[in-house]
């Protein structure tokens, strides 16, 4: 198995910068996701490890070996492309042995493999079938069956679900977790949707304009997000801009008449007195009791209360700033009523806002 | 500082083109380029300039000469007649302004009559249902059907004024013509190519008018437009740029044709028939063996060649820039067909049976000269005969052109398909320096008239390659091969990349993730893929080969035992092959039909819908 390095990274088509100075280490046997909005260029990354494109600066190690030159053929990595790319001229069985014919493996065994790797995707019964004969979910299956029977460095999956139906596609990604993890293949994946790869990631990588804004597990992510755009990208939430009033282990912002106290996960820049700054409060964060911690009180109009479930969404006018909570179903609360809600310091998170970089 | 960045830049680009040049793209490439400069860019660059050089020295003299002399252009006619009538005959021949002005008014008369008749046509077949339609639709492609030299025979024969069998019919028999009809010389040409024609320019602005959006059109009749002031403004605009396209294609094609013209001097040896421009390098080819060719005749192939390749250029431009008739595809697309009343129905029912038997006389004709004694019967066969279609088999200098046609068909074929497919592969797929060149290189054959490029092959193949395989004095096959390869390749490689746009690129990315190299992929993924295209536009190919005219009618008059088909034709309809009666001319033509029929058929079925099967 492999560990894969990118070093500088940088890939322009005219004047977008696809990947701008992307370094990652991806350990052995990880399942790491790109996760960003569409154009972000995290497509273009992965395609660049898988040797489809071509970095205008920067190198790509597999272990120690740099296969920056090195042509996608002779890589030897899996890649699941968003709509499967299966050859519809070729049989489930075909299309799967291929990548092992091109190795010149012997029929024998590649009638082995091929059951074996049908068997673990469950799609045994299927070899005679062409693509068109197949549904979405199998389709994906046989791409997926045709990038691991190859035993690849790593696995590269590209959008592998989007093209599926919601339920379908919560039960494709826990497939492909697990399958990931009997094999302990080193798998990279693409995806948009932020929940997939909260669910399906060891660590995520957030990619926006190009360039690595985070990297760490989801957990780290969601809590301690360093920039503005993580936030708000993983997890919704409030966002409520002030002013940074005092810095010291908490810092306090202060915006109209409101004044909240958090804590900033950032660790590089540094959020002086006077900055513009802003607070991010999540939803299930939020609660109409006092906590035995340190909290804010926030006081507001109820807008708009919704029963959807599990909870009841509460939306808050805090002197014109929206809020949203996620309160225990059972509560009941009459719109155009004056509440308080509280939310621990810890969990109140300190942002320094971002000039919009072109 | 600097000349690091340049380093650098140049070992990039140097890295990229060492990675995008793999040794199957690199190949293609090649044999693409070689091909196309060896028998398309030498020999016309060195006819063009050996055109422009006199006594050693760059000059226009030739041009000069040309321009001044009465022959080839001359203001106040000739001789020719036209309209007029003498002893009870009118003469509609047409008048002699020298051999150049001739041909530019026959080739405007042709273009012009052609998109009125083609307009007329597709807005009815495109905008009118009624009963029959879909026979009108296939009988109103008869005349695609290849009769080369026939077609003009059989016209010239039907307006002769005594004995033809118009003038039989209609001034002896139901005495509706105040005089006989004289139809031969410029003019006769002329109808003979406008029916020949009209269906190129019929089934572009068929295309066009089909693929206008609904949408448009309600949009106005919504707006209170209708009828007349609708076309006008809104259907006939949008379909202009399918107009164009078609037209420029006939005026190509009327100024290189040669089957015209030796079909009228065949039957009615009027010589105001050869004064065309087809016709004057064609007999130039004559006594090419004798003294080789003038290079007045280079000046005459390269103002052809000039006029042509501007047309084209302009109308490409043209048609790009209005391709606008997709643009707003979407929505609910529902063909705006209705059934016209009873009354216009009758008179669509009238337009288009006139229309069929004046345009199909000349299959017709070429299948009754064939059958029957009617090439010696005078106005009407008397008995039918097996005799000349036996004779394709059993006449053994027959029988020998036919088997020349077919291999030398069968090879470009080959040729056109590897080159056409290695164009568009690269063209389509991979970031190469020349692309771009490559993509305008494999359009230009459709602007070149075939005999203007027989006469650079002449030029160059017998000065450079004297005495080889390739001097067409020699022998004339290979470049007969080549000449029809590359004369078709445009429409080779647009098919095949068309095929390749329906491919997904993700199909072959997955081939080379997996392991395969480029030129696995190529044949095991991509290949396959566009079989049917290739096979379809081979099909297609191989009928153009097969009934191709201005090369094979030029250098194939070099080496008798090297004839294709299409030349001996043109011999027994001039007369000069020893075969007999022009009957066996039309027994080839209709061999050269069935194929068509048959390859149109497999064509169809192989590709699984309606293509233009332009076999001309």
């Amino acid at each position: 198995m492999v560990k894969v390095v990118l070093k500088g990274i940088t890939k322009r088509f005219g004047n977008v910068v696809a990947a701008g100075n992307i370094n990652l280490e991806i350990q052995d046997g990880e399942f790491f996701t790109l996760l960003g909005p569409s154009g972000c260029g995290k497509t273009t990354t992965m395609r660049i490890i898988a040797g489809l494109e071509q970095p205008d600066e920067g190198h790509v190690f597999f272990n120690d070996e740099d296969v920056t030159d090195l042509p996608t053929y002779k890589r030897n990595t899996g890649m699941v492309f968003q709509n499967y790319a299966l050859w519809p001229h070729m049989s489930v069985f075909d299309n799967i042995a291929y990548g092992l014919k091109v190795r010149k493996v012997p029929k024998k065994e590649i009638e082995e493999r091929v059951q074996k790797v049908l068997e673990l995707v469950n799609l045994s019964g299927l070899e005679t079938r062409f693509p068109t004969q197949l549904s979405g979910g199998q389709q994906q299956r046989v791409a997926l069956a045709r990038a691991l029977v190859i035993e690849p460095n790593v696995l590269l999956l590209d959008e592998p679900l989007s093209n599926l139906d919601a339920n379908l596609r919560v039960k494709m990604r826990e497939e492909i977790k697990e399958l990931q993890k009997r094999l302990r293949i080193t798998t990279i994946y693409v995806t948009h949707d932020q929940e997939e790869a909260m669910v399906i990631s060891d660590r995520i990588a957030i990619q926006k304009n190009g360039r690595i804004q985070q990297v760490g597990t989801p957990i780290d992510i969601y809590n301690k997000p360093k920039s503005l755009f993580v936030a708000t990208f993983i997890g919704g939430g409030s966002l409520i801009e002030g002013i940074a009033e005092k810095v010291e282990d908490l810092i306090r912002v202060r915006t109209g008449n409101i004044i909240i106290e958090g804590v900033s996960s950032t660790d590089g820049k540094k959020i002086r007195k006077g900055d513009r700054i802003a607070c991010v409060l999540r939803p299930e964060s939020l609660s109409l009791e006092k906590p035995e911690e340190p909290s804010n009180r926030l006081e507001g109009v109820v807008e708009w209360a919704s029963f959807v479930g599990p909870m009841t969404e509460i939306r808050m006018n805090l002197e014109n700033n929206r809020l949203l909570i996620n309160a225990p179903s059972d509560i009941q609360v009459p719109i155009g009523k004056r509440i308080a809600v509280y939310i621990r310091k810890s969990d109140t998170i300190i942002l320094p806002v971002e000039e919009e970089k072109l | 500082m600097r000349q690091d960045g340049f380093k650098m830049d140049f070992g990039k680009t140097w890295k990229k083109l060492k990675r995008e040049m793999d040794l199957m793209t690199a190949s293609q490439t090649l044999i693409a380029f070689s091909i196309l400069l060896l028998f398309l860019i030498a020999p016309l660059a060195l006819m063009v300039g050996q055109a422009f050089i006199y006594r050693g020295n760059i000059s226009l003299n030739w041009f000069i000469s040309m321009f001044g002399d009465p022959e080839f252009i001359s203001l106040t006619p000739r001789g020719g007649r036209l309209f007029e009538v003498h002893r009870g005959t009118m003469y509609i021949w047409g008048l002699d302004y020298g051999i150049l002005l001739n041909t530019l008014i026959v080739a405007m008369t042709v273009t012009f009559s052609c998109s009125i008749i083609g307009v007329t046509i597709a807005v009815i077949m495109a905008r009118y249902s009624f009963k029959g339609k879909e026979i009108f639709r296939v009988l109103l492609l008869v005349p695609l059907l290849a009769t080369p030299f026939v077609n003009a025979y059989v016209i010239g024969k039907l307006f002769q004024p005594i004995g033809g069998l118009v003038n039989f019919l209609f001034y002896n028999l139901l005495h509706i013509m105040p005089w006989r009809i004289d139809i031969d010389g410029l003019f006769g040409i002329a109808l003979a190519q406008i029916l020949s024609y009209y269906p190129i320019v019929y089934l572009n602005v068929f295309a066009s008018l089909m693929n206008i959006d609904p949408s448009l059109e309600e949009q106005a009749e919504n707006l209170g437009s209708k009828g007349f002031r609708l076309f006008r403004t809104i259907t006939f605009p949008l379909s202009l740029p399918g107009l164009a396209a078609g037209a420029i294609i006939v005026f190509i094609f009327s100024m290189e044709d040669l089957g015209a013209p030796i079909g009228f001097i065949g039957a009615r040896a009027n010589p105001l028939s050869r004064k065309v421009v087809s016709y004057k390098i064609y007999s130039s080819f004559a006594g090419a063996l004798a003294g080789g060719i003038s290079p007045r005749t280079y000046a005459l192939a390269v103002t052809i060649l000039v006029i042509s390749v501007i047309g084209f250029t302009v109308v490409k431009r043209y048609v790009s820039l209005k391709s606008y008739a997709m643009l707003s595809r979407g929505g609910r697309w529902s063909p705006r067909v209705r059934t016209p009343s009873w009354k216009a129905q009758g008179i669509i029912y009238l337009l288009l049976m006139v229309l069929l038997v004046t345009a199909s006389m000349p299959q017709i004709g070429t299948l009754l000269l064939a059958t029957t004694n009617w090439a010696t019967s005078g106005t009407l066969p008397t008995k039918l005969t097996g005799e000349h279609l036996q004779a394709l088999a059993t006449n053994p200098d027959v029988a020998r052109a036919i088997v020349n046609s077919l291999m030398y068909s069968s090879v470009a074929v080959t040729v056109m398909i590897l080159v056409g497919a290695s164009i568009a592969y690269v063209v389509a797929r991979r970031d190469v320096p020349g692309r771009s060149v490559l993509d305008v290189m494999a359009t230009i054959p459709v602007a070149v008239p075939g005999i203007a490029l027989a006469v650079g092959y002449f030029l160059f193949f017998t000065d450079y390659f004297r005495g080889t395989l390739l001097d067409p004095i020699i022998d004339p096959a290979l470049l007969l091969i080549f000449a029809y390869s590359v004369r078709r390749l445009p429409f080779t490689s647009r098919a095949i990349f068309a095929g390749l746009q329906q491919i997904d690129v993700s199909l072959e990315e997955a081939s080379l993730n997996l392991g395969a190299r480029r030129s696995t992929t190529f044949l095991r993924i991509v290949l396959p893929l566009i079989a049917s295209n290739i096979i379809g536009g081979g099909i297609l190919s191989f009928v153009y080969s097969m009934s191709e005219v201005s090369t094979s009618a030029t250098l194939g008059a070099l080496r008798e035992d090297r004839m294709p088909i299409t030349f001996f034709i043109s011999q027994i309809v001039y007369g000069v092959a020893a075969v007999g009666a022009v009957s066996v001319g039309a027994a080839l033509c209709v061999l050269l039909m069935s194929i068509q029929i048959l390859a149109m058929v497999l064509s169809n079925l192989i590709l699984k819908q309606r293509v233009a099967f332009l076999g001309v």
